[in-house]
């Protein structure tokens, strides 16, 4: 908190505060129906005086204590990634690591959304009700066990049960709540993270995502060079990782064909008479609502889903697209994710059996090849969803480029639309219920760690599964000037026949 | 993963003469085979550690570009951040030779204002017997556009290595001459980050990192 005061030491008191009595409806939600892009553009109703002149970075770790504290609570709405409308410049920020609980916890006071504490509450309501088979088993352990643990399995079930339901209770509120903590959270940011302020001077409309991004992962690059331990840190930087797998390349690619489109649906709405160019504005319109991903609020039941059945999801929904290209790579990163997850949770139970084993063969390695630590565990989940989350971008921008220049197909570009839409909610559904799988793993092995090692490794999975729900509904974003290309060129070409 | 620099390379050529298969066995060390020959849609990326003198690496970052015509407008906007590029064409395709002049002829058009190293890769060597173009014609070519030329096979791992670690080498050697040099706002080179001790001439590299806006 303290350090946050310090890095919003601007003129005149930080501005969060002063804007805490504008309302949702005030502040232009209706207008704009389009949270995720909402949330990266720079938001237009800051005083254009903010200075970008605090220079003081907030270190950039956090200490075990900064982070566990507030995040506990924090998750509360942070938690609500699935449906989550949270910005662009949220995760970046939790890319780098700076500060982030400081920020949520700003945000949230100044926001006056149900207090953290309210929402654990609920969620731990909600923890009772619902039980999924994985969770039965830490709890069997939470039972015969006392204090450290407990407080353990205090924040998981807190935070995953929060990731799953205190959406809800966020969500109430409305989609422009959302979006006015999405606004917030950009200041917010913007005043506690220096090297985003760098970039905003530069920003309005030449800031994107991949830039963003790109940045965060220069600075952990940076820092990672730095350090010597290199090798083992790299295994579970995100940043770096999402760009090994190609994501940030794939993201500036469609970045490039999502503002190329725009600027020619500019040009043609701008060659158009009024009546004209109303009445394709109307058409557009219906696209840019079916990329609002309402569906986010209403089938909010979590029934656990077979291992296929995500499989079979995306591959049918590609092929509604009817683009030459498959979603393989996807598939096949998400199926062995949860083999080792499967291959993990099996060895508990094999374990005694092991034990005599390697007594009786004297193997030594096959016991320390097997044994994953929690740092393992940690580390093989962040690479997972940066995994997912690169190879996700990748299909979109390739959906992007075949929209644009594949082969003519009778598609309707609402139809493309829904799809897509569809798709991004089965891909952070996905996500979701991976990260969860990953911190019941981390719980059922870290059984005997100490909660300030364990903690703040679950914290990363939810933290970083959020990020790429984020990243993953901002690429989608990015598909809509491309559909509405598509749906002008449809236009043009029936009214040619 | 510790580099001196970063070097976005651009590979071009026809359609179908192998440029994805060649960066498949670059990168991964293996040659995806009939079943994954679907053709590249837009542009693809992959990336690798190239060590070139001991101790010294860097990173490249390729552009695996379309050869279908369609595409084209996509692969257009990749040449300007290159820094060099592979030119690849089918030993056993007469024409993907012949379209050499025309890819060199569309860089240089779109690459401006800055300068890209090309190297020539007769790709499919080991296809023998289905030759159509000779090396001498090829080196020809080469020799009269200011390129070396290098003919390699993804399928049994010739020269794969090799034409990599050559254009490299060359876009290294020109970069310490000073004949390229790090820009802002451009991509084709970029310097990369030394443990411990930050040498003066990476300071003085990237002498804008922290500009106040």
């Amino acid at each position: 908190m303290a350090e946050g005061d310090g890095a919003g030491g601007l003129p005149g008191g930080t501005s969060w505060e002063d804007e805490e009595p504008v309302s949702p409806e005030g502040g232009g939600g209706l207008r704009e129906a389009e949270p995720a892009a909402l949330t990266r553009r720079r938001p237009e109703t800051k005083p254009p005086g903010e200075p970008a002149l605090v220079e003081e970075p907030p270190s950039p770790a956090l200490t075990v204590s900064e982070s566990m504290e507030p995040s506990q609570t924090g998750w509360g709405y942070w938690g609500s990634w699935g449906k989550s409308l949270l910005s662009t410049a949220s995760a970046t920020v939790a890319t780098v690591g700076q500060g982030i609980s400081n920020v949520i916890e700003k945000a949230e006071t100044s926001l006056g959304i149900p207090s953290p504490s309210d929402i654990s509450s609920e969620a731990s309501d909600a923890a009772e009700g619902s039980q999924s088979p994985g969770e039965s088993a830490t709890h069997r352990i939470n039972d015969g066990s006392s204090s450290p643990i407990s407080g353990a399995l205090g924040v998981l079930s807190t935070i995953s049960t929060a990731v799953q339901s205190t959406g809800k209770s966020v969500i109430t509120g409305g989609l422009d709540a959302l979006e006015f903590i999405g606004k917030k959270t950009m200041d917010v940011i913007a005043e506690g993270d220096p090297g985003f302020k760098k970039t905003k001077g530069l920003m309005h409309r030449t800031s994107t995502l991949s830039q963003v991004l790109r940045e965060a992962k220069e600075k952990e690059e940076q820092q990672t060079a730095t350090e010597v331990t290199m090798a083992t840190e790299k295994k579970a930087h995100y940043g770096l990782l999402f760009d090994e797998f190609q994501g940030l390349s794939h993201l500036e690619a469609l970045e490039m064909l999502s503002r190329e489109s725009e600027s020619k649906v500019k040009s043609v709405l701008h060659a158009l008479s009024g009546a004209e160019s109303d009445a394709l504005k109307m058409e557009l319109e219906q696209l840019k609502e079916v990329f609002s991903l309402a569906e986010f609020c209403d089938d909010d039941e979590e029934e656990k889903k077979g291992d296929e059945e995500f499989t079979k999801d995306i591959t049918e929904l590609f092929s509604e697209l009817r683009v030459s290209t498959r979603p393989d790579k996807l598939s096949a990163a998400r199926r062995s994710a949860h083999e080792w997850i499967a291959r993990l949770n099996a060895e508990p139970l094999k374990e005694e059996q092991r034990n005599e084993d390697a007594q009786q063969m004297g193997s030594s390695d096959a016991a320390s090849d097997d044994k994953k630590s929690v740092e393992d565990i940690h580390a093989f989940a962040i690479r997972s969803l940066a995994e997912l989350t690169a190879y996700s971008i990748e299909l979109f921008h390739k959906t992007a480029a075949l929209i644009l220049h594949g082969q003519k197909q009778e598609m309707l570009a609402v139809d493309r639309a829904k799809a897509l839409s569809q798709m991004t909610i089965v891909l952070c559904k996905e996500l979701s219920s991976l990260s969860k799988d990953f911190t019941i793993c981390l719980t059922t092995v870290g059984v005997k760690e100490k909660a300030d090692v364990l903690n703040p490794l679950i914290t990363g999975v939810f933290l970083e599964a959020s990020n790429s729900a984020s990243y993953i509904q901002d690429a989608l974003q990015l598909l809509l000037p491309v559909l509405q290309i598509s749906l002008i060129q449809t236009r043009t070409e029936s009214s040619q026949q | 993963a510790i580099w001196i620099y970063q070097f976005r390379l651009i590979v071009l050529g026809d359609s179908t003469v192998g440029k994805s298969c060649l960066l498949h066995r670059f990168t991964e060390g293996r040659f995806p085979g009939p079943l994954h020959c679907d053709p590249t849609v837009g542009v693809d990326f992959f990336s690798r550690l190239v060590e070139i003198e001991p101790g010294k690496r860097v990173k490249l970052q390729l552009w695996d570009t379309a050869g279908q015509e369609r595409f084209r407008s996509i692969t257009r906007s990749y040449y300007r951040n290159s820094v060099g590029g592979l030119l690849v064409f089918d030993i056993t395709n007469r024409r993907s030779f012949e379209h050499v002049k025309d890819w060199l002829e569309e860089a240089k058009m779109h690459v401006q204002p800055f300068r890209i190293v090309f190297l020539l890769v007769g790709h499919k060597c080991d296809l023998v017997s289905q030759r159509q173009v000779t090396r001498e014609e090829a080196e020809k070519l080469s020799s009269d556009c200011g390129m070396k030329y290098i003919e390699t096979s993804a399928k049994d791992a010739t020269n794969v290595e090799e034409s990599f670690t050559i254009l490299t080498r060359d876009i290294y050697e020109l970069v310490k001459k000073g004949e390229i040099s790090i820009q802002d706002g451009w991509d084709g080179v970029k310097s990369g980050f030394v443990p411990n001790v930050v040498h003066s001439s990476e300071e003085a590299v990237k002498p804008k990192r922290r500009c106040i806006c």
